[in-house]
Order: C-alpha cells, then structure tokens, then sequence
C-alpha cells in the first residue's frame, strides 16, 4: 500500500503539482495517514501577514522574505507528468535498494564491517548539508489540528546546517475538543529499506545523544519512539529536555539515554523502563509555549555516543518526580 | 514475582509440555499446548517493560494461531478416521494442516519471522526456555505423526528454514537474535531427516538443547546482550571466552566437538536414502551458521577489543555462578567419540 502511494506520488513530479489530500485516500486509513504527512507538505506562508511580523524581528527573519516555498511553482514551467515513466524509475530505485541490501548484508552490520561497528564510539546519523537531508525530517505544528501555528525548514547558511523557524501561537483550534495549543516539531521520518519496509535504528552500542544546536534561548523537548508492532504502542515515547542558551555560538548538547524518561500519550507514566536502543526508531524535537511568540533553532548535526563517563542504564524514579514539582511551580 | 506462583507457574509449564508427549489423544495434546502456552506468558513476561510485552503478546497470537490449526486438523482427522487416537493421521489435508500448525509453533520457515523478535524482546532466561523446552511439545508430536507427513513439504520447510537460519543471522550484532537465527536452521536439520530416521531427529534436539543451553548460561554468566559486551568479556573473566569458542564452533559442526555428531549422522542418513543434492545443499547452507559464529568467536575470543570504561563497571558486579556449566560445556563439546555406541539406535 506503501507502495502504491508512492508511486502515485512520484507522478507529482518534483515537487511542482500540489500533493494529493489524505481525505481524497479514507481507505488508506490512520496508519497510513501518518506516513502521508510529509515535509514537502510545508504550509505557505501567508505573505501579509508573515512579512509584517518578520519586518519587526531583525535581519535573519527579513530574509524570510526571500526564501521560496517549495510548493509556489514558476508559472512558466509546464509540470511533467509521466506514469510509466515514474513507475520504472521506482521499481528501478527499490530493486536497487534491494540488491544493496542483499550485498551489504554479505559486508556485515548496516553495510559496514563488524570490527568497524563494534569499534567506533560515535556516529553522526543526521547531518544537513543539502536538500536530500530536510527530506529525512518532517516538520509539524497544531495548523494539522486547527490550530495557528507555523513551522518551517530550511538550509542555513553555506549549507551547513538546518534552520527551523516560525510562530507559535496558543490560539486554540476551534473544535469544542481542544483546550490548549500551540506546539511545532521537527520529527525524523522512518528508515525505510526496500519496498519500503520499515527499518529501525540499533544504536545499543551507544549510550548518549548529542546534538549541536543553537537555538532562541527556550527549552526544546526531545522525544525518542520505539520500533513497534502494536498499535497500543504507538503513543509511548521517552522524552528529555533541551536547553539552549540562544547563541552566538554553537551548543554541544549531551543527553544520555538513561535520562529519558517513559511516557504513554504526554503523560508520565509511574512506572518507568529503560529505554532500549536495539529498535531506534524516530527523533522527534517538540516545542511548545502558551504565548504567541516566534522560535527559531538552528541544527548542526545530531549524533550518537558513547563517552567513557557515562554508565547509567536508566532513569532513576526521583528524576521524574523532580521534573513534575518544577512544572507545578512555573505559572503556565 | 511471588516464589510460589513462580514455581506453580513453572510446574504448569512442565505439565503441559509432559502432558503433550505423553497422550495419545489428540484433545489432550491440545490441551497440553494450550496450558504450555498459557502458563509460559507470565514467565516471558518476568522482567516486564513494553518490550517484553509486545514480545509475550506477539508469541501468543502466533502460538494461539497455531493451536487453532492444530484443533481443525484434529477436528479434520476425526471426522474422516472417526478416532480421536493419534495412530495416523489418515487425511492429507489434515496431515498438511497439523504439519503447517507444527511448524509455526516450532518456527520453521515460512512462519519463523517471530522467533528473533521474541526472543529479542524477552530475558535471557525466558530466552533460553522459549528456545529449548518450549521446542519439545511440538517435535515430540512430529516425531509421532511422522510416517503420514507430506515428504515435499516438510523438506522444502527444511531447507528453507535452514537458509534462512543462515542469511538471517548474518547481519546481527545481538546475541538473542542470533541465538534465535541458530534455531531456526537447527530446526530445519531436524525436520530433514524426520521422515528418513526419526530417531535422529531426537538426537538432533538432545544435542542442540545442550549447546544452546550453554550458549545462554554463558550469556548469563557474562551478563552479555550484544557482540560488543561479549567482546569485552576478556576484561573481566578470560576462561569463558574459551568456552565461548569451543561452544560456538560446537554449534556450527565443526569436528572434532559434539555438534558435528548430528549433522554427519543426518547427512549419512539421508544420503543412504539416495538423497545426494539435498544433504549437499544443507551442508553448504550450514557454511552461512558457521561464519556468524566464527565473527562472534572472532571478536569475542581470538582478538581482545578496547575495554573503556563502561566495561570496567562490571567488575563492581559479583559474577553470576551457574552450578550446571561445567558439565554441559563437557556435554556441548566432547561428546563426538560416543558416536559409534548409536549403533544401539538402530
């Protein structure tokens, strides 16, 4: 089923015929609906309205200006539309894949040679050095819920980095359900291999992440999901925080794994489990805030390690409740 | 969890399994399954997180979908034979059935995809359990119906299960999911030679329940999930990388320890029976076992990795005796001079 979408989608050919609904798709059902969702479906700006509010917040947004979105299409190019074309080429690309798989399974782990695997102490899975690495991220706010936020990702600059700007607003969404709003995210998509089967990262050779970053000076949340099979599942997460410090410079953040705490649908859970790295599956960087304000975070690299000083398999309990009094104390 | 209903729960899962080989009728043997079954979710489930369950609750779905096809065979067999007896199953379609629903509860290709990821998700005890004992009940029934099993289909699952017990255990770094690969081809050497010599196939399954219950105490002992912390387990207790490597080989068939016994006996076996390309093509496919378990001795035994100082955190912790090692390493490796006494098996 995968499948057959994304040969429908790659008769949208480059990105210049506006993506069809998930609505036009009820059969595909929820599941599916979430691997429609893509970053190439990125909100337009509305041009008033964002160019006034940018006009007031310096230089960097002023270039927001300048920036095209990916779905405004040059009305002089004619947008090319071949099906048997994009068939073949995707049958081509995942027999590729396939034959990749099959050959780096002969070199060993992921491709690469055991002694390699068990020696090296990190690893830099996420880096943004073009386009083709913003399309292994998806980017999201509550506009999917009704809300008014907005969240964008782009090249920074020398094409170093990824910046991911926008607005947050805690307007909620007028659907008598909601009572708060107001959240964007940058959440990794899943590795896919051949045939698009759902792949999952084994980082249980590492015991940290790290992440470069310079960000607006709020805190950040960080979000780790599970490879899983059962759908109960799906909405347990373990989460830690992130705090930047707003630049200039670039901040080296370092969270160990066992500081993740285990949540079920936003809710700490009481009983609490460590967090097990053999079926890595999505990254996820929320932010959320109760004002109308904008936020903005620039992504050098992220990355996995294992530092000699870190030796704690999983959060402790006191952790947990430590973070749930300092919530109780800040006025939301 | 409570003492008492630990072991109430492990003596269920012994009835059971006691209860399956020792009927001769085929509801009871199915209740004997479905006890086994029952009784074996909570002792997966002994260290629980969300990964052991979702590993417990895959395991059920399959076994439970496997006890349902074994109950329309049996159902199948009574209408057409009239008996509940397990003399023979007369129908084919009953007999391809009962084999299918064997087969799943054995994971045997095609219906091996749950073994590594329950074993993957569950301790390295319930590992050792689920690879083990939990094999008995379902071969103990294949041994017994073996004379009306179809030939074809039961040796294409073989060699299958054989292939894919290889190529599947190629690529991984973690030791459950090795042991796991290791079963699946073990299982398709056993079930090769069923129709052939059934005897041998118990021998099969004495021998591979010895070094893989090894394999796990030596896991245990070391405290090892991964290749890279069995690497480091020179760092802190150098004798069990020795056993590590007479054990693994001992696992691939290498001769002149115990593991090579079965294979040469099945081989033997099957080429007295005129068969030439098949015991060939296992014997190859064998290779694919054979080089997994060499990088694991590779990086465990005969190289000593860098230790940092995570490693060094195990020396704190005191290390796990296990009263039953010492023999079953004796068992898993020195047992291939007893070869000539299977005469008495004929």
């Amino acid at each position: 089923m995968a499948l057959v979408h994304k040969l429908l989608n790659g008769t949208c050919i480059l990105r210049k015929c506006p993506k069809p609904s998930v609505a036009s798709y009820p059969f595909l059902g929820t599941r599916f609906a979430d691997y429609c969702s893509s970053s190439l479906q990125k909100p337009a700006p509305v041009p008033g309205k964002a160019s006034s509010q940018r006009k007031t917040e310096g230089d960097l947004q002023g270039h927001h200006q300048r920036d095209v979105a990916l779905d405004i299409t040059c009305p002089e190019e004619k947008p090319e539309v071949s099906f048997d074309k994009a068939i073949k080429d995707e049958l081509k690309n995942h027999f590729w894949r396939l034959k990749d798989d099959i050959v780096n399974r002969w070199i060993g782990p992921e491709g690469r040679p055991l002694h390699e695997v068990l020696l090296e102490q990190a690893r830099v899975v996420w880096k943004f050095r073009g386009k083709e690495d913003l399309d292994k991220w998806i980017v999201t706010s509550d506009k999917t819920i009704g809300g008014r936020s907005e969240a964008f990702l782009k090249m920074g600059k020398n094409n170093q980095s990824a910046l991911l700007y926008g607005t947050l607003s805690s307007d909620t969404p007028q659907d008598g359900e909601s009572s708060r709003s107001g959240y964007c995210a940058m959440i990794s998509r899943i590795p896919r291999g051949p045939f698009e089967r759902k792949r999952s990262y084994d980082w249980s050779q590492f015991n940290t992440l790290y992440l470069r970053v310079r960000g607006d000076g709020r805190p950040w949340m960080v979000n780790i999901r599970e490879d899983t099979d059962i759908i109960q599942r799906k909405n347990q997460m373990y989460s830690y925080f992130m705090f930047t410090r707003g630049g200039p410079y670039w901040q080296d953040v370092k969270i160990p794994f066992s500081k993740f705490f285990f949540s079920n649908q936003g809710r700490i859970r009481d009983a609490q489990y460590q967090l097990l790295l053999d079926k890595f599956w999505r990254l996820g960087s929320p932010r959320s805030r109760c004002l109308h304000i904008w936020c903005l975070v620039s992504v050098h690299f992220l990355a996995c390690s294992q530092p000699p000083s870190c030796c704690i398999l999983m959060a402790e309990r006191e952790q947990v409740l430590v973070f749930l009094l300092i919530k109780a104390l800040i006025p939301s | 969890m409570n003492p008492l209903i630990f072991t109430t729960i492990l003596m269920t899962v012994l009835l059971g399994t006691m209860i399956v080989m020792m009927s001769s009728h085929w509801l009871m043997i199915w209740i004997g399954f479905e006890m086994n079954l029952l009784a074996i979710i909570p002792i997966l489930m002994k260290k629980y997180n969300p990964r052991t369950m979702e590993a417990s609750t895959k395991y059920f779905l399959t076994q439970a979908t496997a006890s349902m096809l074994l109950m329309m065979a049996i159902i199948i067999n009574l209408m057409h034979s009239g008996q509940w007896t397990i003399t023979k199953v007369f129908n084919p379609t009953a007999s391809i059935i009962m084999t299918s629903a064997l087969a799943m509860k054995l994971g045997l290709t095609p219906f091996h995809f749950w073994v590594p990821e329950v074993t993957q998700g569950i301790s390295l005890t319930s590992g050792l359990i689920l690879l083990t004992w939990q094999k008995l009940a379902p071969m103990s029934i294949l041994y017994q119906i073996s004379p009306s099993i179809n030939l074809n289909i039961l040796l294409t699952m073989a060699v299958l299960s054989i292939l894919v017990g290889g190529w599947g255990g190629l690529n991984q770094t973690q030791l459950r999911k090795i042991m796991a690969y290791s079963s699946i081809a073990h299982m398709g050497w056993m079930t090769a030679v069923l129709v052939y010599n059934p005897t041998l196939t118990m021998l099969n399954m004495l021998i591979y329940i010895m070094m893989t219950l090894t394999m796990f105490m030596l896991f245990i002992h070391s405290s090892s999930t991964t290749t890279l912390s069995l690497s480091h387990t020179w760092n802190k207790t150098p004798l069990t990388t020795t056993l590590i490597l007479i054990t693994l080989l001992s696992m691939g068939g290498l001769p002149p320890l115990s593991g090579f016994m079965p294979k040469w006996m099945i081989i033997q076996e099957l080429t007295k029976n005129s068969s030439i390309i098949l015991p060939t093509l296992m014997a190859i496919m064998a290779l694919l076992n054979l080089y997994f378990y060499m990088r694991l001795t590779y990086s465990t035994s005969l190289t000593m990795f860098p230790s940092t100082n995570n490693m060094k955190m195990k020396w704190q912790f005191e290390t796990k005796r296990i009263t039953l090692l010492p023999p079953l390493i004796v068992m898993s490796s020195l047992l291939l001079p007893l070869t000539p006494m299977l005469s008495i098996l004929d």
